[in-house]
């Protein structure tokens, strides 16, 4: 455990002339279930594709368990995927395409038929074997997928939004048994996926990648209670991001008001970029908080009711909140020290694609 | 990918012209492999376009992931890639297949020598009477496509909502629990397709069986020792092509040509490299003079003096040394009269081209359809020479022809004989080697009237069908071994009955009964023919000038 499994090397690759990853450097280590998360386009995918062998890099090496796997074909490597689409082979029955990897390594037939009885089992679609692709649901194509790679005893599992065609309580129950698989199984995951929510509930490590960067790199509670950047923090949950001066170390102004905060080391006056989740904010009565405002915006949500707060500077902030402020009452913000988080601001536009990589 | 589909855009003709031109221009002589490289190339646009939208829909996720499970390229195409694209490399191959079966123009044109696919060896038997194993493969190939469309246009049961079958939301359910319904439970619709597939396959072996041992009885295994004949359509009694093979042990490949116009670009263009061919009189006057014939080594043809030397006399015609043709078929042209319509009609037994212009004969003549033989009638009856190419005798016969057109019923060739048969008409221009088998078959119809033959005394068209070797035959002691057995009088006598066209050979004629040998409309006297000639070759400007004036005739 804990030993680098795979280690990214400077990898840079362009399609056409467009830089797609650009430098990437990465390690996964041993056992662990590590996500790659971002938007369409941010080169995730593509990462993916380059541990699978499916792609190879411009540049860079590609290190697996010590050995450079670069140039090797992904028929080679000792790792397995899972893909969006399933990718079943329609032709064949379950069985056979649970069989396929066996068969192609020349396994005995009784060894073949214990491996398909124990894969059904561990996805629970035990005895549908003999079934045709085009009878089973989208959810349990998606298990047979996976079903259809870890028979092979892969050291790694590459999943390359699995869940994404699914709906969502199907998505929900998959992700608890994708970790239920991991921690049965002990393979290291590298998962891939857009969804914010998947990524933290699922994940030991979360990536946040952004046009072909690593934007931040960490665990699901830490990505999400500490973005280092704009970015980060607004892809990841919703968040207010609003200009602010770092008055001096644990005082930050916003709009004219100043709030606690709890970081430090920004120096004086600097002007800064404030993160507040929405739930993060306190509504209370006009005089007893920092900002004051009128509520312009309701939408119930189940869970909470989503507001808009509009204070006379034109902002709108956004509040999560299980009390209801009708449309029109006046009200103030208030958040608490622990809440805030400080970003610097970026200095320019590629910058600010490449993080703030302190 | 636009240049594939030039063979589906263009016309099969140009297709055909265009390839064929291109084998010879690049030496490639015309024969089995030709026609392959033209079915291969008018079918490749057919083929593509019902691979190519299989293999765009097959996600090329399917075969990555092959890949992924360890799969080497070439397994995992075969293993995942193929079966998807096989429904499009099916239907490709049933519409390659059925466009190859189909085709006769492309195949006409670039077909070697005794090379047939189905549709060029059906229309070649059209001309000669359809054998009855044409019936039993038509039959065979219509049943098996009639059993097919049935077996795909039947409708499998209807699919019915099996409880147990799992939707999107009950596969989730199915999470948690054990797995709902029968899981051995197979889709009805599958096991349809099964058999449709199944059934498909099957059809295809079968088609391509029947068609594949026609061919093969036709293109037989290929021996050393080769000809290559190139006759007349119905112009061999066929046992004596096995007899030849069998006494010499060469290999006949035997091809047919309707007209000596037809056959004379073909060994012109040497695309097919036929080592004896059976052409006319003036049409081996025009090879001699294109120098495409070969000297025959008379060394090699001792039978050569069976042949009665007047027709070798005759030969001199065309060929003034007796250098290149050997005689095989003789005739004239003469006039077929029905004796007992002629009394009803009160006029007396046709002797002379000139009875042809009586008054009385209006609507009851028959005239041949074709220029050199219409404009020998006026001409000879004129007493000029029917090779003549002076204007003004021209002139006159045509000025004949026209003055004639209102009592002619009709220009026509092989319709003479079925007219007369029928009672249609009292006289008619024929050669005479329709006589034997005309007087055969009125005798079998049992008709209530008499056909008799007649030479014009003003002298007629004397024609001579001769064997000559092509300049560049491959097989040229073969085709010598081929003359001198047809000029073996058993052999020739044998032909004689077959085809009914009086023979050149005296050995032959010696066998005949005495009734045949004194028909005079098969064997006429020969010094009957002394006002007669034989067809010459005028050269392209004066048959433009026949043509012209055959025009006017016709549209007059």
């Amino acid at each position: 455990m804990n030993q680098p499994l795979i280690d990214l090397q400077h990898i840079s690759k362009s399609f056409d002339g467009t830089m797609v990853l650009d430098d990437l450097s990465l390690t996964v280590k041993e056992n662990s279930f590590v996500t790659l998360l971002g938007p369409s386009g941010c080169g995730k995918t593509t990462t993916l594709r380059i541990i699978g062998g499916f792609e190879s890099p411009d540049t860079g090496k590609v290190i697996f368990d010590g050995q450079d796997i670069t140039n090797l074909p992904p028929n080679k490597r000792q790792l397995n995927t899972v893909f969006q689409k399933y990718a079943l082979f329609t032709h064949m029955t379950i069985a056979e395409n649970i069989a396929f990897g066996l068969k192609i390594k020349n396994k005995t037939k009784s060894y073949i038929d214990d491996k398909i009885k124990y894969a059904l089992k561990l996805v629970n679609l035990d005895g549908y074997g003999n079934r045709s692709v085009d009878s089973l649901s989208g959810g349990q194509q998606q298990r047979i997928a996976i079903a259809r790679a870890i028979v092979n005893e892969p050291r790694l599992l590459l999943l390359d939004e699995p869940l994404g065609a699914l709906d969502l309580k199907l998505r929900q129950d998959m992700q608890y048994e994708l970790i239920r698989l991991k921690n049965e199984l002990g393979i290291t995951f590298v998962y891939v996926t857009h969804d914010q929510e998947e990524a933290l509930t699922m994940s030991d490590t979360i990536v946040v990648m952004n046009q072909g960067y690593i934007q931040q790199m960490g665990t699901p509670e830490s990505i999400y209670n500490e973005p280092e950047n704009a970015f980060v923090a607004d892809f990841i949950g919703d968040s207010n991001i609003v200009p602010g001066i770092m008055l001096h170390d644990k005082l930050v102004e916003i709009f004219g008001a100043k709030f606690e905060c709890v970081d430090k080391g920004f120096g004086i006056n600097k002007p800064v970029d404030v993160v507040i989740r929405p739930e993060d904010i306190d509504l209370v009565e006009p005089g007893q908080g920092t900002l004051s405002g009128v509520v312009t915006h309701l939408i119930f949500k189940g869970v909470h009711y989503e507001m808009e707060v509009t204070t006379p500077d034109g902002f709108e902030w956004l509040v999560h909140s299980t009390d209801l402020f009708p449309v029109g009452k006046k009200v103030d913000i208030h958040v608490d020290p622990f809440d805030i988080q400080i970003m610097n601001k970026p200095a320019s536009e590629d910058e600010e694609a490449i993080g703030v990589n302190e | 990918m636009g240049i594939t589909n030039i063979p589906m855009l263009n016309a099969d003709i140009v297709t055909g012209i265009s390839l064929m031109l291109a084998f010879i221009a690049f030496g490639i002589s015309l024969g089995f492999k030709t026609i392959l490289i033209a079915h291969i190339t008018f079918n490749i646009p057919y083929v593509i376009l019902s691979v190519m939208p299989k293999l765009k829909q097959t996600s090329k996720i399917t075969y990555e992931a092959a890949m992924d499970l360890g799969a080497s390229p070439i397994y995992a195409f075969f293993k995942v890639v193929f079966p998807d694209i096989l429904p499009g490399i099916l239907s490709g191959f049933l519409l390659a297949f059925t466009m190859s079966l189909d085709d006769f123009i492309i195949t006409h044109f670039t077909r070697g020598a005794g090379i047939n696919t189905l549709s060029t060896l059906i229309y070649s038997q059209v001309r000669r009477g359809i054998q009855p194993s044409m019936y039993a493969l038509s039959t065979i190939i219509f049943l098996t496509v009639l059993v097919l469309l049935l077996i795909t246009n039947f409708k499998p049961p209807k699919k019915k909502v099996i409880p147990g079958m799992a939707p999107a939301g009950a596969g989730a359910a199915g999470l948690a629990g054990s797995p709902s319904g029968n899981p051995d439970w197979e889709d009805p619709n599958k096991k349809f397709q099964k058999i449709q597939r199944g059934a498909m396959t099957i059809a295809a072996v079968v088609i391509v069986a029947v068609v594949g041992l026609v061919t093969i009885k036709n293109y037989s295994i290929t021996h050393s020792d080769e000809l290559y004949v190139y006759n007349w359509g119905e112009y061999i009694d066929e046992e004596v092509v096995s007899m030849f093979e069998e006494e010499t042990g060469i290999k006949v490949t035997y091809d047919m040509f309707e007209t000596n116009e037809e056959m004379y670009p073909i060994i012109e263009a040497g695309a097919v490299r036929y080592d004896v061919v059976c052409p006319s009189d003036y049409m081996i006057q025009k090879m001699v003079e294109n120098d495409m014939l070969a000297e025959i080594n008379f060394e090699n043809v001792p039978n050569i003096s069976q042949i009665n030397p007047v027709y070798m006399e005759m030969s001199k015609a065309f060929d003034p040394q007796n250098l290149y043709s050997v005689p095989y078929c003789w005739g004239t042209v003469g006039i077929l009269y029905n004796s007992q319509r002629l009394e009803e009609l009160g006029v007396e037994p046709p002797d002379s081209w000139a009875d042809l212009w009586d008054p009385a004969l209006s609507g009851e003549i028959l005239m041949q359809d074709s220029v050199r033989d219409a404009f020998m009638v006026a001409l000879k009856k004129l007493g000029y020479s029917m090779n003549t190419t002076n204007r003004d005798e021209l002139e006159a016969a045509k000025q004949l022809l026209i003055d004639q057109k209102p009592l002619v019923q009709a220009y026509v060739i092989d319709q003479v004989r079925d007219k007369m048969l029928g009672g249609e008409a009292a006289v008619g221009v024929i050669y005479s080697g329709e006589m034997l088998y005309l007087q055969e078959e009125a005798e079998a119809l049992e008709l209530d009237f008499d056909l008799e033959y007649v030479l014009p005394k003003e002298g007629t068209n004397l024609w001579l069908d001769s064997w000559v070797i092509p300049q560049n035959a491959q097989n040229k002691e073969n085709a010598e071994k081929w003359i001198n057995f047809l000029c073996r009088p058993d052999i020739a006598l044998r032909n004689f009955e077959y085809i009914t066209y009086p023979t050149p050979n005296q050995g032959a004629f010696e066998l005949l009964d005495e009734e045949t040998q004194e028909n005079k409309a098969v064997f006429p006297d020969l010094d009957t023919l002394d006002n007669s000639e034989v067809f010459l070759y005028l050269g392209d400007e004066e048959d433009a000038v026949y043509n012209a004036l055959w025009k006017e005739v016709k549209s007059k």
